[in-house]
């Protein structure tokens, strides 16, 4: 049977390839062979040769920016995980006036360029800015310094990024069916153990798919680092801009990318073998 | 080919090269070969830098010679360097730094010039305008004045928050100057001396800024009590009504050179253009208008004395300044970024 069902299909099956064929033509000029593009640099720039990839592998200034990279996306997904679940649940189980204004909440702040909000902190943290004023009026004659410290990066990263978390945690939690929290309720389960047993993996893939796109898109990151971060906080997007831009070494430039790219590929495919990548899109 | 610079964005691939070259021959009419001729594409920084040489460089320029000039932003080392390799010119003419000049001809990817003025002419960029990186500090914070990068250093006298620019062939000369090394010693540069310098200015530093603006901003703001920051930045600060201060003295002065992308199709206006914009008046205009001291001596004489005052180059400041010696540098610019970058991250 499943041999004439799949001749069957076979004819009907070339109408969806030509209506995907603009966009796969699209995708192959304007991103494959830039990749390629990308991918050959890093071998043939300067000359032909692997030194692109031995500098970046074994350099302490990369290996640090790869490993601050890492840390820094891994910290600031958990951030958003711990700020982001409370409040997905505040919206799934509110009443829908409630869920509403918090959803507008979100979303309005999700839609302001980042840049904006990342100014935006810059007022709100700095040393002529209202928290300081705060500190300093409830008594505190030295408060401590706020801007370029580690602590205000990741609170702009968690702000700009938590969205992706809650509308992921959010849609995962609306499709729970009430009934079967109703039934291990009669069951005996409570409080924790209700959460720890029932709800919470009934949630996992929103926490995984919250987890995985926050993780993803941070690693890009490097404006609000530069800006609101520490001295000590480079991104390797930001290296890489600067040794195209400056330096013209396009092909070391190429090689970071490469790695990069090459380590979020592994992520994601280790997490399409425990959860499975189409399940990114609800 | 002209036609295409418009449209297509950064990254101007080889086959669209070819395929770009294809649609334009076929669509060629004479009427696109006239534009090809009276046309120049400019790479500019944007903002009040494009405002100041759009009044002052283009306009007087298009009046002049009927060439219909373009603005491009904002200014790309590597889209230059990109442009060369691909054939796909976005702009024909761009300005640099000592230090990317030096790189830009070694590599091959500038025309060759004529001297425009006496002793205009470096390593094939045309001299235009100068910035200085200068010292500036809050107002309200010091009583005394400082004076020199040693003051800058010296964190018991002078106690706060400091902010430097992310930018290790600015940063290594000043540091050098902090430690005591004289003017005539600086170059070439003793590298690890300068990081011994800089190991101990480090903890204040609380800001490396990387964008013009966020230099003002910080210094504006008080986020920092001393700073180390281009002298137009400062002028905004001062401008913005902050309670700042500035010395021209030990200021960090670097060159400005135009320069014209290799094998441009707009060979001719660029070369008239670059001419246009480094003779007196033009750039006298500019760089008053723009905040930058004018590199042609032949400029002086349009500059009024309340100008100079705030330019590096007129003679009362230049004389308390130094410059930017890319060819005796002593050591591999991008070598020492990497150097400065690994020592900011450690």
């Amino acid at each position: 049977m499943g041999v004439s069902l799949s001749k069957l299909t076979e004819k009907t099956d070339i109408w969806p390839w030509l209506l995907l064929a603009p966009l796969g033509v699209y995708m192959l000029i304007f991103f494959v062979v830039p990749l390629a593009d990308v991918a050959i640099m890093s071998f043939v720039e300067p000359k032909v040769s692997f030194a692109n990839y031995q500098k970046v592998l074994t350099g302490a200034l990369y290996q640090r920016v790869f490993l601050n990279t890492f840390l820094t996306a891994a910290f600031v997904t958990l951030c958003c995980l711990a700020v982001g679940y409370p409040l997905a649940y505040l919206m799934a189980h509110s009443k829908p006036r409630t869920a509403m204004l918090i959803l507008l909440l979100v979303t309005m702040s999700f839609w302001t360029s980042f840049l904006v909000r990342t100014y935006a902190w810059m007022v709100l943290l700095g040393n002529n800015g209202p928290l300081i004023a705060f500190l300093q009026m409830i008594g505190i004659e030295q408060p401590p310094q706020l801007l370029f410290t580690r602590f205000s990066s990741t609170l702009a990263m968690v702000h700009i990024l938590a969205p992706y978390m809650i509308m992921n945690i959010y849609s995962v939690m609306k499709k729970i069916d009430p009934a079967l929290i109703r039934s291990a309720e009669s069951l005996g389960a409570k409080g924790w153990s209700l959460f720890r047993h029932v709800y919470l993996p009934l949630t996992a893939p929103g926490i995984a798919n919250g987890s995985v796109l926050v993780f993803v898109i941070c690693l890009g990151f490097y404006v609000t680092p530069v800006l609101l971060g520490s001295p000590r906080e480079q991104m390797i997007a930001g290296l890489i801009g600067h040794q195209v831009d400056e330096f013209l070494a396009f092909g070391l430039g190429s090689a970071m990318a490469m790695v990069l790219l090459v380590i979020t590929l592994v992520i994601l495919t280790i997490y399409h073998r425990r959860f499975g990548l189409d399940k990114l899109w609800g | 080919m002209t036609g295409m610079k418009t449209f297509l964005m950064p990254d101007r691939r080889r086959f669209l090269k070819t395929a770009g070259a294809a649609i334009t021959a076929s669509l060629a009419t004479p009427y696109v070969v006239r534009a090809q001729e009276k046309i120049l594409y400019v790479n500019t920084w944007g903002g009040p830098w494009e405002a100041a040489a759009k009044t002052h460089l283009i306009d007087p320029f298009t009046a002049e010679t009927g060439i219909q000039v373009k603005t491009v932003s904002p200014v790309s080392f590597a889209k230059l360097a990109q442009q060369v390799k691909t054939g796909t010119y976005e702009f024909d003419v761009t300005t640099l730094g000592g230090g990317e000049l030096v790189r830009a001809n070694q590599a091959g990817i500038i025309e060759e010039l004529r001297e425009p003025y006496k002793g205009g002419l470096f390593q094939n960029g045309v001299a235009s305008h100068a910035f200085a990186t200068v010292m500036a500090w809050r107002t309200d914070k010091y009583k005394e004045t400082p004076k020199t990068w040693a003051d800058f250093w010296n964190v018991e006298k002078f106690p706060g928050g400091r902010s430097l620019q992310r930018y290790a062939s600015r940063v290594i000369p000043i540091a050098l100057l902090a430690d005591g090394v004289a003017v005539k010693d600086l170059y070439p540069l003793d590298v690890d001396r300068a990081f011994k310098s800089l190991d101990r200015i480090k903890k204040h530093v609380r800001v490396w800024w990387t964008a013009g603006a966020q230099s003002t901003q910080v210094l504006r703001d008080g986020e920092i009590d001393m700073i180390g920051i281009w002298h137009g930045r400062y002028f905004e600060a001062e401008k913005a009504g902050a309670p700042v201060a500035m010395t021209w003295n030990q200021g960090e002065i670097e060159r400005a050179y135009w320069v014209v992308a290799k094998k441009t199709p707009n060979l001719e206006n660029a070369r008239r253009f670059v001419e246009f914009a480094t003779s007196a008046k033009p750039l006298a205009d500019f760089s008053k208008a723009a905040d930058y001291g004018a590199l042609n001596p032949a400029s002086n004489e349009f500059v009024a004395a309340a100008d100079a005052k705030r330019m590096p180059t007129s003679p009362d400041n230049y004389k308390l300044t130094f410059e930017q010696d890319m060819v005796n540098f002593g050591i591999d610019p991008a070598e020492l970024a990497e150097r400065f970058e690994e020592w900011v991250a450690s």
